[in-house]
């Protein structure tokens, strides 16, 4: 007699309420390990607020203490303008990653013909050990100052990340799928769309994450140099006044954005792509 | 259809003039009736995997052919389709999803996709688990979408390489004997590749005992015995006991 199949469990999924607990509790469990920050801040407060201005006021502006940097955050927010620049340097990014998606089917026809990444990789062996922002002068006489060129700043960023990564996932994909895709009818053109892009898939999201943070990094760079608007924009901005309260918002601002961004992905590509998980398993 | 019939098939590695050439196969012949299982028995390295690959269209033969109804295989297809050892299954596709991925390529249309799909699903015993992905599912299953994947594209020629070498030993008797269900259901023209005499008895009309260096068949066998198999059948103890020593008779002259 034949038994009936029997499906691998996975991790059994608690109910939905109970998970919410699960997570609360998880999230409570963390708490002891702010211990250290919480009393670096306390001492931050403390050197701001009481010390540096008894033996050098001057001084004591050059290190606001976190209870002005909350405010002035806070003013940020409400006025809106804090909104504003953190738009403007997302729509770069926004735009610039557009461009460098172009890297996922170079990265393809790289990763699968032989022949394109002979040629072409000579290139970008070329253009890819040069830092961003070291095309920063040159962009600035192709461009003139504006969104073009810091979004090529940016897209130079995210560009190469995509692409070696695009071009690794390629080759790593197991050759049997490739046979079995064959074997079943698939011609070369469904081959790449179906199985070599969705295979190599996993590996270029790794390059879009790796490729947004430097980007990410590119742009506060650019926008430094190159810009009327955005978070690099107002930290140099505010360092020709004096208001290094601002300059510390934009700091924190462009590290949290940079940390969501990431997280992001991360999450995405873990819903949407559960079987590359169960594979590194 | 499916009369599959193997010619002067050689494979040559290598330049065939140089000294360090190697010579897969040498004038491979025999022929395999419409929707009979044919089994081909060596031990490995003896060119079994190669003449398969070059059946299911992978390789090239250097010297001969291969071909189905007349016609001659050079290119990989439904029509010659393959089941790996390693299942090979899409990771990212459903069970009805990689079922249903030769149809698609077929160019067979959605509506019709569905029935041919969970009419397979059913034939291999997997109803319920059309939306789940392959590694939510153990070996055994994997192999049996795997099988479904293959026969839903309707091949003239069902090529397997040690389909059930992956799985431990009872899962592997029952799958065989999940195999041969299958097939007596829905006959079709199908090449095995194996290594185990067993597994070939069990499934096969006709065994092809392959010898190596260079890889010939020694002896094509007809099997004659009723189904289902019996182990302990004089006939089947019999012919085991042939198998074993036209297979031991290469072992030792290696």
């Amino acid at each position: 007699m034949a038994a009936p199949p029997v499906a691998i469990e996975h991790g059994a999924v608690p109910p939905p309420r109970n998970r919410w607990r699960l997570r609360l509790l998880a999230a409570l469990a963390v708490l002891p390990n702010f211990a250290t920050l919480v009393v670096l801040l306390i001492v931050w407060q403390f050197a701001s607020k009481v010390w540096l201005p008894r033996i050098d006021p001057q001084m004591a502006v050059l290190m606001p203490a976190p209870s002005t940097i909350a405010v002035t955050a806070a003013g940020m927010i409400a006025s809106g303008e804090l909104f504003y620049h953190l738009v403007a340097s997302l729509k770069r990014e926004a735009v610039a990653f557009l461009f460098a998606a172009s890297a996922i089917p170079l990265g393809i026809m790289m990763g699968w013909w032989r022949l394109v990444h002979d040629q072409v990789n000579p290139i970008m062996e070329i253009l890819r050990p040069i830092p961003p922002l070291a095309w920063i002068p040159l962009s600035i006489l192709w461009f003139g100052i504006g969104d073009e060129q810091n979004e090529f700043i940016i897209f130079l960023g995210i560009f190469f990340p995509i692409l070696v990564n695009t071009i690794v996932g390629v080759k790593n994909i197991d050759p049997i799928l490739i046979r079995a895709a064959r074997s079943l009818g698939a011609s070369e053109r469904r081959l790449l769309a179906r199985i070599v892009f969705i295979g190599a898939l996993p590996q270029i999201i790794t390059g879009i994450r790796i490729g947004l943070g430097v980007g990410w990094m590119a742009l506060v760079a650019a926008e430094l140099v190159g810009a009327s608007s955005g978070l690099g924009f107002v930290i140099n901005d505010a360092r020709s006044m004096l208001r290094t309260d601002i300059i510390v918002v934009g700091m924190l601002t462009i590290g949290l954005i940079g940390l969501l961004i990431d997280a992001a992905i991360l999450a995405l590509s873990r819903r949407l792509l559960p079987w590359s998980l169960a594979m590194r398993k | 259809m499916g009369r599959l019939a193997v010619s002067g098939v050689s494979k040559i590695y290598g330049d065939r003039h140089a000294a360090d050439s190697v010579v897969a196969l040498r004038d491979v012949t025999f022929e395999v009736p419409d929707n009979q299982f044919c089994s081909i028995l060596g031990h490995s390295g003896c060119g079994k995997t190669t003449l398969l690959n070059i059946a299911a269209g992978f390789e090239r033969a250097t010297a001969g052919a291969v071909t189905v109804d007349g016609a001659p295989i050079d290119l990989p297809g439904w029509r010659n389709t393959m089941i790996f050892q390693e299942y090979a299954l899409f990771p990212w596709m459903s069970v009805s999803d990689n079922i249903g991925f030769g149809l698609e390529m077929k160019g067979v249309s959605r509506k019709e996709r569905e029935d041919i799909t969970r009419h397979y699903i059913g034939l291999v015993g997997l109803e319920g688990f059309d939306s789940k992905l392959p590694y939510q599912l153990s070996g055994g299953m994997r192999q049996r979408v795997a099988i479904a994947r293959a026969l839903a594209v309707q091949p003239n020629l069902l090529l397997m390489d040690e389909p059930f070498a992956a799985l431990d030993a009872q899962n592997r008797a029952f799958m065989q004997e999940e195999l041969e269900r299958i097939w007596q259901r829905e006959p079709k023209t199908v090449l095995l590749v194996t290594h185990s005499i067993d597994e070939a008895i069990k499934l096969s009309d006709c065994i092809a005992v392959m010898t190596s260096r260079p890889g010939r068949i020694k002896e094509f066998v007809k099997v004659e015995l009723p189904r289902p198999r019996e182990e302990d059948d004089p006939s089947y103890i019999a012919l085991k006991r042939r198998l074993r020593e036209l297979i031991r008779d290469d072992f030792v002259s290696q």
